[in-house]
C-alpha cells in the first residue's frame, strides 16, 4: 500500500515536470552575453542595437514581429486591420486597444495616456528621440478612452505598423518619464537606465557598459511567465569570447552576435555544449557603383556630383562585368561561413518581399570579360590592363577597416585584375566612413571613389523607407552638406514614380510586388547596387536554454517570456 | 621637502590645464563623430537633431569652457552636495557621456573598483613575482636560473596581453574548467564562498596582466642590482667580512631599490587606466574598457574627461616618484 | 732575501686571476683575460710595497685578489699564516678583520645610504659583540685618527669633500685593526694638495699602528715617498721588484726604465739631462698575450730570445729582481 501510493506520487511528479517550468521565478537565472556591453536601456535614446535588445526584455511594443516577419499583438488585444475597423477606411488612423487589467512592472495600471506620452516623448524637437522615424507622419495620438489608442497620420499611411511597433519603439510609462521630456532626456539618468516596463523582466540593478541585472516582473500580464527568476545581461570583451563563454566553458546561456570566423565556429560546434543560431534581415553586404566622377581633378563642389557623370562606370556593361567577375559563395565561405549567404538583391527578405533574383550567384568570368570587349575597354598595349581611347580601365575601391572586408578587397580585387582591370584598394577608418562630417573626404556618403562596399539593412521587414534610399532627391551632395542615402546618385524618373506609387498602395501582394520591381531596378537591371552577401545575426545558445527562436525583425529576446531551462 | 612639494603642485595647475586644452583638441579633432555607431537606418535629420541634443554642434571652445566648469565646478561641488546634503549646484549639468547619457564620474566611480581590483592586484603580484627574480637572476648572472629569468621576461613582455589571455583562458577555462572566462562585476564578496568565486574569477585577467608586470620589473630589478653589484661600495663590505646575505641584501637591495620603486610609483597611473585588452578580454569593464569603448564610440566627454585624470595622475605620481627617490636616496634634496 | 730573518706578513706565490670571457649567443667561454699571470712577491710587516704600471696591466687586480675580493685562479696567497686564496667562507670572514683595502674612488665605494657612523661600525656589528655605546666610542676614536670632526658621525657620505671621504674610507678599514692595508690608489681621485694629506695621514698611521701596505698607484712620485720596495708590472706580471732608492736611480728592466724615464727629478741637474724613453706600439690585450716576453712587442732593446723564451723574474743583484733576458741567467726565483 505505501510502496503504491509512493510509486503514484513519484508518477504524478513525473508525469507533472514538464509542466514544471510553466511557473514563474522557478527555472533560477537566465544569463545573457553581449560582446558590447549595454549603455542604456531607453531605446528613444540610442542607436545600439545591444541597447535596443536588451531593453526589449523589460519594455514592450503595442505589437511584435515573428521571426516571419508577421505582426502579433503584444499589449492589446488584437492587430487592428481594415477588415476589424481597426485602421480607417481612408488609411489615416489605426486604433489600438489595450489588454484589460494591463500593468507596469510597479503594479500600476498601463493606459492610453501612456501612449500618448511616449508618442510626445519621441517627437520632442529638442530630445533628439533617435526613434523619430517610427513616428514620422503621425499628426496626433489620442486616448480615445483609458484602453483605446488612436494613431492618426496626416495622410493615408500604407504602412500604419510603425508606431508603437517592434522592440523600437516599445511604451514608455507616463509617471516615470515624465520630468524626462525634450532638452531633460538624456538627464534623467535613473530612468533611462531602470525603465518601468510590461515585459517578462524588471531592471534591478545597471551598470553602464557593463551589467543589467533583471528580475522576473512580478505583474506580468501571464502569471505562469517568465519561467527565471533572474536574467543578467553581461557585456563586452569580443565576440570569440561571448561565443566561448556559451559555446566552450557554458557560462552563459546566450550570446549575442557572435560573429566569428567561419573555422572557429566550427570547433566550438565541436564542444558540444551548445548551438548557434542566424536570424537573416535584411543586412547585405553590397558594392555600390558610383555614378558620378569622383576624379581629384575636377574643383571641389563638382567632384562626385550629378554634374559629371562617371566615365567608366556609367556603362551597364562595364557595372554588369564587374558583377559577374564575384565569386560570392567563396566571399560567404571565407567570410561569414553560417552566418551569411550569397545573394543577388537588396531586399533579401522576408519571404515574400524578396525578388527571385539569382542571375549573379554563379560567376561568370568569360561572360564577364565578352562584355567589356564589347563595352570596347581592350588591352591595347599588353600590359594586362584594359583601355579605351587612351584611358585605362582603373577602378578606386573604398571600404572601412574590418577584416573581413580586407579579405573580400583581396578576393574580389584578384577576380577584377583577371577581368584586366587595375584596382586600387583603399581602407578607411569606420569611424571617419560612417560619421557623415562634411568636412571629411573620407564618408562614405562623399563616395570620393568609383566603388565602396559596405553594409545596410531596412530597419523593418516592409521595405518601404529602405527602397525610398535610392529617389533621385536623396543623393547627397554639396547643397545637402553631404547628406543623404541615394550614394549612388541613381537617379531615373521610372524609379521615383514607382516609388510613388508604393506609398499609396495598401494591399499586401500588390505592395510586395512593387518592391520586388525596385529592388530588381537597383540591382540586376542597372547593376548600380551589386549586393554580394545576405548577413545573419549570429548568436549562440547553450543547450540547456530552451524556448530560443531567433529572430531578425524584432529583438532577439522577443519571446525571452517563453524561454526555459531544459532539464 | 614640503616646499618643494608645494611648489610642484602649484607649478602642475598651468601645465595640468593646458594639458586639458590640447587632449580636448585633439579628442575633438580626431576624425570620428558620436553618430557613427548610429545604425544607416536612423535618417539623417534624426542625427543631426540628436547631434543638437547631445551639445555636439556647439563650437569647440564652448564646449571646453562647459567642460571646465563641470570638471571644477559642477562634479567636485556635486560630491560635495552628496556628502553634507546640501544642493548647492542642483540641476546643473554633470558631464555626460554621449554613449550613455549617465554623468561620467558615477560611471567612473561604478569601474574604478574593479579596475584597482583586478590591475592593482596583478600589479601587486606581478611586483611580488619579479623582485625575487630580479633579485636572483642578477645575483647569479647568467645561471640557469638567470636564464629562465631572462626568457621569462622576454615572454612577458613580447607576447601580447590579448595572446597570453587567449591562450590562458583556453587551458584554464575551456580545458581544465578551474576558472571562468567572464569578470562578475556584480560579485559582492560577503562570505567564504562567494570570496573563493571572487579569487576565481581574479585569477585569469590577474595571471595575465602579472605576467607583462612582472617581466619589466623584474628587468628593472635586475639591471638595477646589476649596477650596483659592481660597485665598489659593494667590495667594501665584502671587505669588511660582512655576511653574504647582508651584502646582497642591506647593501646591493637597498641601494637597487631606488630606481626600481621610482619605476613602481611611475606606474600606478596605469593601474587606474586599467588594461585595456585584459580588461575587455576578460569583461572585466573597468576603466580600460570604458575608455576604449568610449574612443569606439567618439564618447568626447567620457575620453576627455578620462584622458585628463590620467594626466593628474601621471604627474602626481610623477611628484611622488620624486619625492620617494629623495626620501629613500639622501644624496638627492629638494630645498 | 730568502733568509731575512723576519717573516713576510704577505707571501704570495705564482698568482693567476684569469677572467673568462664568454662569447656568442650561448655564451660559450671564448678565451680568457689573463689580467695577473703568475706573480710572486712578499712584504714584510710594518713595510710599504709600491704596486705600479700603467692602467689595465693588472695592479687593481692583484689587489683584490690578495683580500679574496676575486677567487684567484691559481696560487696561493699567504697573510699571517693562513692562505687566504684557500679559505673556506666563514673562515675567510674571520680572517677579513686582519685585511682591509682603501679603495680609489672615496665615493663609489661607500654606500650611499648609510650613514658615516653606521658604515664605520657595521664590521664591527659583525665581528664583535661590543655594546653599541662602546662601537661609538670606537667610531670616534677612529673618526679622530683619522682626523675628521666627531660631529659629522651621522651624515652620509655625499655630505663630504673628496678628502674627507678617502678619510672615512681609512677610519673604516682601520676599524678592525688590520695588519695589512692594500690601498689602491687612494689618492688617484683627489686634489693634488689633499693627496699629500692623505699619504702623510697613511704613513702617520703606518707608524702608529705598524701596518702594513700594499699601496698601489700609478704616480710613481707618491710611490717614490711612500714606498720601501717598488713592483713595476706589466700585462699582468712583474717586470722589476727593487728597492725604492735602486729602482729610481737605476732601473733595471727596459719597461721600468721607459716608465721612470717620465718621472720629472726633483734634482735640477738630472732633471736637465733626463731623457725620456718614449715607447710605441699599443699595450697587447691581456687576453692575448705576446709569445715570450710580453713585453717584447714594445721594448727598445728587444732580441731575438725575447720573442721565443718567457723570461723568469730573478734576483739579478742583491734585493733586486728583474725579468729579462738582458741580465743573464740565474735561478734565482723572486722571494
Ligand atoms: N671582472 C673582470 N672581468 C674581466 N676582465 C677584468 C675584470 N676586472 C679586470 N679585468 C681586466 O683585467 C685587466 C686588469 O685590470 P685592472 O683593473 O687590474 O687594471 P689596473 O692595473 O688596476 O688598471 P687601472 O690603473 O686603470 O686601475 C684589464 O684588462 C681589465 O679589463
Ligand atoms: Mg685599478
Amino acid at each position: 500500500m505505501k510502496l503504491k501510493t509512493l510509486l503514484l506520487g513519484a508518477a504524478a511528479a513525473f508525469a507533472l515536470a514538464p509542466a514544471a517550468h510553466a511557473e514563474r521565478g522557478t527555472d533560477g537565472e537566465v544569463k545573457l552575453t553581449f560582446p558590447q556591453a549595454v549603455s542604456i536601456m531607453n531605446p528613444y535614446l540610442t542607436g545600439g542595437t545591444k541597447d535596443i535588445y536588451a531593453a526589449s526584455m523589460v519594455l514592450e511594443p503595442l505589437a511584435g514581429l515573428t521571426p516571419e516577419g508577421v505582426l502579433i499583438p503584444k499589449l492589446v488585444t488584437e492587430i487592428p486591420t481594415k477588415e476589424n475597423g481597426g485602421i480607417s477606411e481612408d488609411m489615416t488612423s489605426i486604433t489600438w486597444k489595450l489588454l484589460p487589467d494591463l500593468k507596469w512592472s510597479d503594479g500600476t495600471a498601463v493606459t492610453a495616456d501612456d501612449a500618448v506620452f511616449t508618442w510626445q516623448y519621441c517627437t520632442d524637437p529638442a530630445g533628439g528621440c533617435s526613434q523619430a522615424t517610427k513616428y514620422e507622419g503621425v499628426a496626433s495620438v489620442e486616448a480615445v478612452d483609458a484602453s483605446t489608442i488612436k494613431v492618426t497620420f496626416s495622410g493615408p499611411k500604407a504602412n500604419p505598423y510603425t508606431a508603437f511597433v517592434s522592440a523600437l519603439a516599445p511604451l514608455l510609462q507616463k509617471k516615470q518619464f515624465e520630468a524626462c521630456l525634450g532638452a531633460a532626456a538624456p538627464t534623467c539618468t535613473d530612468a533611462n537606465n531602470m525603465p518601468v516596463g510590461t515585459g517578462p523582466f524588471m531592471v534591478t540593478g545597471f551598470t553602464v557598459n557593463d551589467t543589467v541585472q533583471m528580475a522576473a516582473n512580478p505583474n506580468y500580464r501571464d502569471p505562469a511567465k517568465p519561467a527565471f527568476a533572474t536574467a543578467v545581461i553581461k557585456g563586452g570583451g569580443d565576440a570569440e569570447g561571448s561565443a566561448r563563454a556559451v559555446m566552450e566553458t557554458g557560462e552563459f546561456d546566450y550570446a549575442w552576435n557572435t560573429q566569428i570566423p567561419p573555422e572557429t565556429q566550427e570547433s566550438m560546434k565541436a564542444a558540444g555544449k551548445g548551438e548557434f543560431v542566424v536570424a537573416f534581415g535584411t543586412l547585405v553586404e553590397r558594392i555600390e557603383m558610383n555614378t558620378t566622377d569622383p576624379d581629384p581633378a575636377l574643383p571641389e563642389g563638382e567632384r562626385a556630383t550629378a554634374k559629371h557623370p562617371h566615365p567608366i562606370l556609367s556603362d551597364i556593361k562595364v557595372r554588369t562585368a564587374l558583377s559577374k567577375a564575384i565569386d560570392r559563395s567563396i566571399l560567404v565561405e571565407v567570410g561569414y561561413g553560417a552566418g551569411g549567404k550569397p545573394t543577388c538583391n537588396v531586399i533579401p527578405g522576408p519571404e515574400g518581399w524578396a525578388s527571385d533574383n539569382e542571375g549573379c550567384i554563379a560567376q561568370d568570368m568569360e561572360g564577364a570579360k565578352a562584355l567589356l570587349d564589347e563595352a570596347g575597354w581592350k588591352d591595347s598595349d599588353g600590359d594586362g590592363i584594359r583601355d579605351k581611347d587612351g584611358k585605362k580601365l582603373h577602378i578606386l575601391y573604398q571600404t572601412t577597416v574590418n577584416p573581413i572586408r580586407q579579405d573580400f578587397q583581396a578576393l574580389i580585387k584578384d577576380w577584377w585584375t583577371e577581368l584586366g582591370v587595375d584596382v586600387e584598394l583603399k581602407a578607411i577608418d569606420p569611424g571617419v566612413f560612417f560619421g557623415g562630417d562634411p568636412g571629411s573626404p573620407d564618408t562614405f556618403q562623399k563616395f570620393y571613389a568609383d566603388v565602396e562596399m559596405y553594409a545596410n539593412n531596412s530597419e523593418s521587414p516592409d521595405p518601404e523607407s529602405y527602397l525610398g534610399q535610392y529617389q533621385c532627391k536623396n543623393a547627397p551632395s554639396p547643397e545637402t552638406q553631404w547628406q543623404g542615402e541615394n550614394i549612388n546618385r541613381f537617379c531615373t524618373p521610372e524609379y521615383d514614380a514607382l516609388y510613388a506609387t508604393l506609398a499609396t498602395t495598401t494591399d499586401i501582394a500588390a505592395r510586395q510586388e512593387i518592391a520586388k520591381k525596385l529592388n530588381d531596378m537597383v540591382t540586376k537591371d542597372s547593376m548600380i547596387v551589386v549586393p554580394l552577401v545576405h548577413r545573419g545575426t549570429l548568436s549562440a545558445h547553450s543547450n540547456s536554454l530552451g524556448g530560443v527562436q531567433i529572430n531578425a525583425w524584432d529583438s532577439e529576446m522577443w519571446n525571452a517570456a517563453d524561454w526555459f531551462r531544459v532539464k | 621637502m614640503l616646499t618643494f612639494t608645494l611648489r610642484r603642485l602649484l607649478l602642475a595647475i598651468p601645465i595640468l590645464l593646458v594639458i586639458s586644452l590640447v587632449i580636448f583638441l585633439l579628442v575633438d579633432l580626431a576624425p570620428g563623430s558620436p553618430m557613427a555607431e548610429i545604425p544607416l537606418t536612423v535618417p539623417p535629420d534624426v542625427r543631426q537633431k540628436m547631434i543638437e541634443a547631445l551639445g555636439a554642434d556647439q563650437p569647440v571652445f564652448v564646449r571646453y569652457l562647459l567642460w571646465l566648469k563641470q570638471f571644477f565646478w559642477i562634479e567636485p561641488m556635486t560630491l560635495y552636495d552628496g556628502w553634507f546634503g546640501t544642493s548647492i549646484v542642483e540641476g546643473q549639468q554633470r558631464i555626460l557621456s554621449w554613449q550613455s547619457r549617465s554623468p561620467v564620474f558615477t560611471i567612473i566611480g561604478q569601474r574604478l573598483p574593479q579596475t584597482l581590483i583586478v590591475v592593482g592586484t596583478a600589479y601587486l603580484v606581478g611586483i611580488m613575482i619579479a623582485l625575487p627574480i630580479g633579485i636572483y637572476s642578477a645575483y647569479r648572472q647568467y645561471s640557469f636560473f638567470d636564464q629562465v629569468g631572462t626568457l621569462f621576461a622576454m615572454i612577458g613582455f613580447s607576447v601580447p596581453t590579448f595572446f597570453s589571455g587567449t591562450l590562458l583562458i583556453i587551458i584554464f577555462a575551456v580545458w581544465l574548467g578551474w576558472f571562468p572566462t567572464k569578470y562578475d562585476t556584480m560579485l559582492e564578496v560577503t562570505d567564504w564562498q562567494s570570496f573563493l568565486q571572487q579569487v576565481k574569477q581574479m585569477a585569469l585577467p590577474v595571471m595575465t596582466l602579472g605576467l607583462a608586470n612582472a617581466a619589466t620589473i623584474s628587468r628593472y630589478m635586475r639591471s638595477s642590482m646589476l649596477d650596483n653589484m659592481t660597485m665598489d661600495y659593494v667590495r667594501t663590505a665584502r671587505a669588511k667580512g660582512m655576511d653574504e646575505k647582508v651584502v646582497v641584501l642591506r647593501h646591493v637591495l637597498r641601494n637597487s631599490l631606488i630606481p626600481v620603486v621610482t619605476v613602481i610609483a611611475l606606474g600606478i597611473p596605469s593601474i587606474f587606466g586599467g588594461a585595456i585588452i585584459t580588461e575587455n578580454l576578460f569583461g572585466v569593464n573597468g576603466i580600460g574598457a570604458a575608455l576604449i569603448g568610449a574612443i569606439h564610440a567618439n564618447d568626447l566627454p567620457m575620453v576627455q574627461t578620462l584622458a585628463f585624470i590620467f594626466a593628474v595622475l601621471i604627474v602626481l605620481f610623477n611628484l611622488i616618484a620624486d619625492i620617494l627617490y629623495g626620501l629613500l636616496d639622501p644624496r638627492i634634496r629638494y630645498d | 732575501m730568502l733568509d731575512a730573518s723576519p717573516l713576510p706578513l704577505v707571501r704570495v706565490r705564482d698568482l693567476k686571476m684569469h677572467f673568462p670571457i664568454y662569447a656568442g649567443l650561448l655564451r660559450r667561454r671564448a678565451g680568457e683575460v689573463k689580467a695577473v699571470d703568475g706573480v710572486s712577491f712578499d712584504i714584510m710587516p710594518g713595510e710599504t710595497l709600491g704596486l705600479v704600471g700603467e692602467s689595465g696591466c693588472g695592479k687593481s687586480t692583484v689587489g683584490r685578489a690578495l683580500l679574496r675580493l676575486y677567487t684567484p685562479t691559481a696560487g696561493s696567497v699567504v697573510i699571517d699564516g693562513e692562505d687566504v686564496a684557500t679559505l673556506s667562507p666563514e673562515a675567510l670572514r674571520k680572517k677579513r678583520p686582519t685585511m682591509q683595502m682603501v679603495f680609489q674612488d672615496p665615493q663609489a665605494s661607500l654606500n650611499p645610504r648609510m650613514t658615516l657612523a653606521a658604515i664605520i661600525s657595521e664590521p664591527l656589528d659583525e665581528h664583535t659583540d661590543w655594546s653599541g655605546e662602546r662601537k661609538l666610542d670606537r667610531v670616534h676614536e677612529l673618526m679622530d685618527q683619522v682626523g675628521l670632526n666627531r660631529a659629522f658621525a651621522n651624515r652620509y657620505p655625499h655630505e663630504f669633500s673628496g678628502g674627507q671621504r678617502q678619510r672615512i674610507g681609512i677610519a673604516r678599514a682601520l676599524a678592525l685593526n688590520p695588519k695589512f692595508i692594500v690601498c689602491d690608489e687612494p689618492i688617484a681621485a683627489l686634489d693634488v694638495s689633499i693627496q699629500a694629506q692623505v699619504v702623510n695621514l697613511l704613513e702617520d698611521l703606518q707608524e702608529r699602528l705598524g701596518l702594513t701596505y700594499l699601496f698601489i698607484s700609478h704616480d710613481l712620485s707618491m710611490v717614490r715617498h711612500i714606498a720601501d720596495r717598488v713592483a713595476v708590472m706589466y700585462l699582468g706580471q712583474i717586470a722589476e721588484l727593487s728597492p725604492r732608492d735602486d729602482l729610481y736611480a737605476r732601473p733595471l728592466h727596459p719597461y721600468a726604465q721607459a716608465l721612470l724615464s717620465a718621472v720629472p727629478e726633483p734634482d735640477p741637474v738630472r732633471e736637465a739631462t733626463r731623457k725620456r724613453i718614449i715607447l710605441t706600439g699599443d699595450v697587447p690585450s691581456p687576453a692575448n698575450p705576446p709569445a715570450g716576453c710580453n713585453f717584447c712587442t714594445r721594448c727598445p732593446k728587444v732580441f731575438d730570445r725575447c720573442r721565443v723564451e718567457e723570461p723568469r723574474l730573478a734576483e739579478v743583484e742583491a734585493g733586486r729582481f728583474v725579468a729579462c733576458h738582458l741580465y743573464g741567467d740565474t735561478n734565482k726565483t723572486a722571494g
